[in-house]
């Protein structure tokens, strides 16, 4: 078992008092101190901090650690979902309608190259400023979560025989993909840069918004579109397998987003001048920006709707979700007040499932690994 | 070769204000059985090896479901010693009259051919098998083996007129049929009282409508109450309004301690043949529960176990319900003090050493 209890307090402590100053070496690439002290728990911070050689004990944030954990415990491979469903409706000449195959397609072209968006922003972007260990810890778990979801892309193509081309290039070849892929990788890019590096409030702010760009907007609003699309035919018993992977990956997201809205939220507790009234509004703009974008997403992968969703309906959406983004972060929200125009996701999302081991693979488990044995 | 001819009754549909209708229950089982043996000379086999053996031994396996429906219309805790007994004495009930059908059906259409030498034949019955079991392990089971019916009459007539069946009973899953008939399945205690059946046909919502009822009675039933049960699971438990005896009548199978299950199951099995699928749920496993839950099932005198669940490690957003945000979240989104447009703002800002809710020290 961990050790919670605070360390030894007479060691002296790595970080001085009111540390205004930003350290020389906050990737933890910098040369090892000989003379320096322990790492103590004050000495931890999420921005800005000595990230020495990625201390994880003492541990600061156990809420990162538990994501950490919980993100282990969640542990699945996209293999283990048979795929013979939805390969037999997938060939079958009239299972499926010309919008559905449309829908489905651009669906997957989205995710397939957003996962690797995600990824890469994790290893080129956030790993590199955001300096605390455990927090850390739950990227190198998240990053591999990436690669496991674009494995599910890479399986779904496989087992459908779909064009790959035609799908893995769709970020660049769809308009509206094209746009919301540029729009975030703008963030990675501007943090990418050498030269940059978080300490001044601008530089700080801009890390913000990468957080902002990446977690709630990539994660926490665009694939929500992108579930409800894939599970709104799950439930009328069209390509299960796809929604059973979906759901897999829905679970991770959860984490994911609401690690990243932990991570904003810390921040800001600890740099509170960050959050200024002008930054706020910013990040609404940012969140509006995204729900415009995804509005034109919804019309271009089914212009004419399908049966319960159509590019009203799926905007909306996007306006409820953004609202409660807003309130998750604190901000007022940017829309009027929204329902959720898709109240069948009670069933496929709110409610648990109880399923049988013989028919399907339950989602209700936790690794092996996780059993304790007191 | 092994063929399933399996059949479950409705516990539920047999209870009345006055208790269970054993007449009726008497009827069901009969034609149950009845109905059972047809299917095995009706029934279409694939491969011959499975027609021979099944015309050979003639088994069946009757069941039951709604059994937690039973309880809570007769407003039993299923987790208490009634609801054991209650176990015991329908159980009881069902096996008398099955195997007493059996035997009708050996004197109007002949003994099942394979007769000769079963433990029937010896006029040994399920409630014989536990003085077995205790007697081949030297232990006692700790558990109630007392009777009610005129076994041994029965005894007599198994053993002179035989019997059709060389099996009787089972606890079958009933995982679809009884969602089809709106009560909870099999044995078991309900999963939630609102939750999603996801199976190969799709999903399906399926609700408590006993709580339903009760909840409505006492005025509680409105979309507050929908909103809490969705965001609580199904589960009761934390739901201020609920009154101390509902939360206990419709206690989920997560909320149950496992070993009532254990404990109904095993007064069940001194009457039954073959084995039951009895699920288990430990919300949060350890191997020190585990080991626990299995050795009480094990010296119990348990045939069978089913499958054990558990919950995962964490859960989706609640999508259709407002403010419900942040069960995975763990830090505040509100910053307690004001925020300062600059840097020099936050130079004053020191250890508020005589207000204990500051956490600067923390």
């Amino acid at each position: 078992m961990l050790d919670w209890s605070e360390p030894a307090a007479h060691l002296p402590s790595a970080r001085k008092l009111a540390p205004a100053v930003v350290p020389e070496d906050a990737t933890g690439l910098g040369n090892i101190d000989r003379n320096g002290g322990r790492v103590r728990v004050d000495d931890k911070a999420m921005i800005n901090a000595r990230a020495d050689v990625n201390q994880l004990l003492p541990l600061k944030y156990r809420w990162a650690w538990e994501k950490y954990l919980a993100g282990c415990n969640n542990h699945w491979m996209p293999t283990e979902v048979s795929m013979q469903a939805d390969i037999a409706l997938w060939k079958s000449k009239d299972g499926l309608t010309e919008e559905e195959r449309r829908m489905i397609k651009r669906n997957l072209g989205f995710f397939a190259a957003s996962e690797s968006l995600v990824a890469n922003n994790i290893v080129f972007a956030i790993y590199r400023n955001l300096t605390n260990p455990e927090c850390r810890q739950y990227l190198l778990r998240q990053a591999f979560e990436e690669a496991v979801h674009t494995h599910t892309f890479q399986y779904i193509v496989e087992s459908l025989g779909l064009d790959e081309g035609e799908l893995f290039n769709m970020y660049r070849e769809v308009p509206s993909i094209t746009e919301k892929a540029a729009w975030a990788l703008a963030y990675t890019k501007h943090l990418d840069d050498p030269s940059f590096k978080t300490g001044t409030k601008e530089t700080d702010q801009a890390f913000l918004r990468d957080l902002v760009a990446f977690y709630v907007v990539f994660e926490g609003m665009w694939f929500y579109t992108g579930f409800a699309q894939i599970l709104s035919l799950g439930r009328r018993n069209k390509m299960v397998d796809i929604a059973e992977q979906y759901q897999y990956i829905l679970r991770d997201e959860s984490i994911h987003l609401n690690f990243g809205i932990d991570v904003i939220n810390q921040i800001k507790a600890e740099n509170a001048h960050l959050w200024s009234k002008a930054f706020q509004d910013e990040v609404r703009g940012m969140l509006r920006d995204a729900a415009q974008l995804e509005a034109a997403y919804g019309r271009d992968t089914m212009p004419t709707g399908l049966l319960g969703l159509n590019p009203g309906l799926t905007e909306q959406y996007m306006e409820f979700i953004a609202n409660r983004r807003c309130a998750q972060l604190g901000l007022t929200p940017v829309f009027k007040d929204r329902e959720n125009p898709f109240p069948w996701m009670s069933e496929a999302m709110d409610l648990k499932k109880e399923k049988n081991f013989f028919e399907t693979r339950v989602i209700e488990y936790q690794n092996g690994g996780a059993l304790s044995w007191e | 070769m092994a063929v399933c001819n399996l059949g479950s009754i409705n516990l539920v549909a047999h209870v009345t204000n006055d208790g269970v209708d054993f007449d009726k229950l008497e009827r069901t089982v009969k034609t149950a059985m009845r109905m059972l043996d047809n299917v095995i000379d009706i029934n279409f086999y694939t491969i011959p090896e499975a027609r021979r053996s099944n015309l050979r031994h003639r088994p069946v396996g009757l069941g039951l479901m709604g059994f937690q429906d039973a309880l809570q219309a007769l407003r039993i805790n299923y987790g208490s010693e009634e609801a054991v007994a209650f176990a015991d004495a329908s159980m009881e009930a069902i096996s008398f009259h099955a195997i007493s059908a059996s035997v009708d059906l050996a004197a109007e259409r002949g003994r099942y051919p394979s007769f000769d030498g079963s433990l029937w034949s010896q006029g040994i019955l399920p409630i014989d098998s536990i003085e077995l079991l205790k007697s081949a392990r030297g232990t006692d089971l700790r558990l109630d083996t007392s009777s009610t019916l005129d076994w041994d009459g029965l005894r007599d007539r198994v053993r002179t007129t035989g019997m059709r069946n060389s099996n009787t009973m089972a606890i079958a899953p009933t995982a679809t049929i009884s969602n089809i008939c709106g009560v909870a399945q099999s044995i078991e205690p309900a999963f939630r009282n609102l939750y999603v059946k996801s199976n190969m046909s799709g999903d399906f919502t399926v609700v408590n409508p006993f709580l339903v009822r009760d909840l409505k009675a006492r005025g509680l039933w409105d979309e507050v109450m929908i909103s809490d049960l969705k965001y609580f699971d199904g589960s009761l438990g934390a739901i201020d309004r609920i009154p101390e005896d509902l939360k206990a009548l419709y206690a989920t199978a997560f909320e149950i301690d496992a070993h009532w299950l254990v404990d109904a199951a095993a007064r069940r099995q001194k009457w039954i043949d073959q084995g039951q699928s009895l699920n288990l749920y430990i919300a949060a496993p350890n191997g020190r529960k585990l080991d626990a839950l299995y050795r009480l099932a094990w010296e119990r005198g348990l045939k069978t176990t089913y499958y054990l669940r558990s919950q995962s490690a964490t859960h989706v957003e609640k999508s259709t319900l407002k403010g419900t945000d942040g069960k995975l979240n763990a830090v505040s989104s509100s910053i307690l003090h004001s925020a300062p447009e600059s840097i020099e703002a936050m130079a004053g800002k020191a250890c508020l050493i005589d207000d204990p809710t500051c956490e600067a020290c923390q």
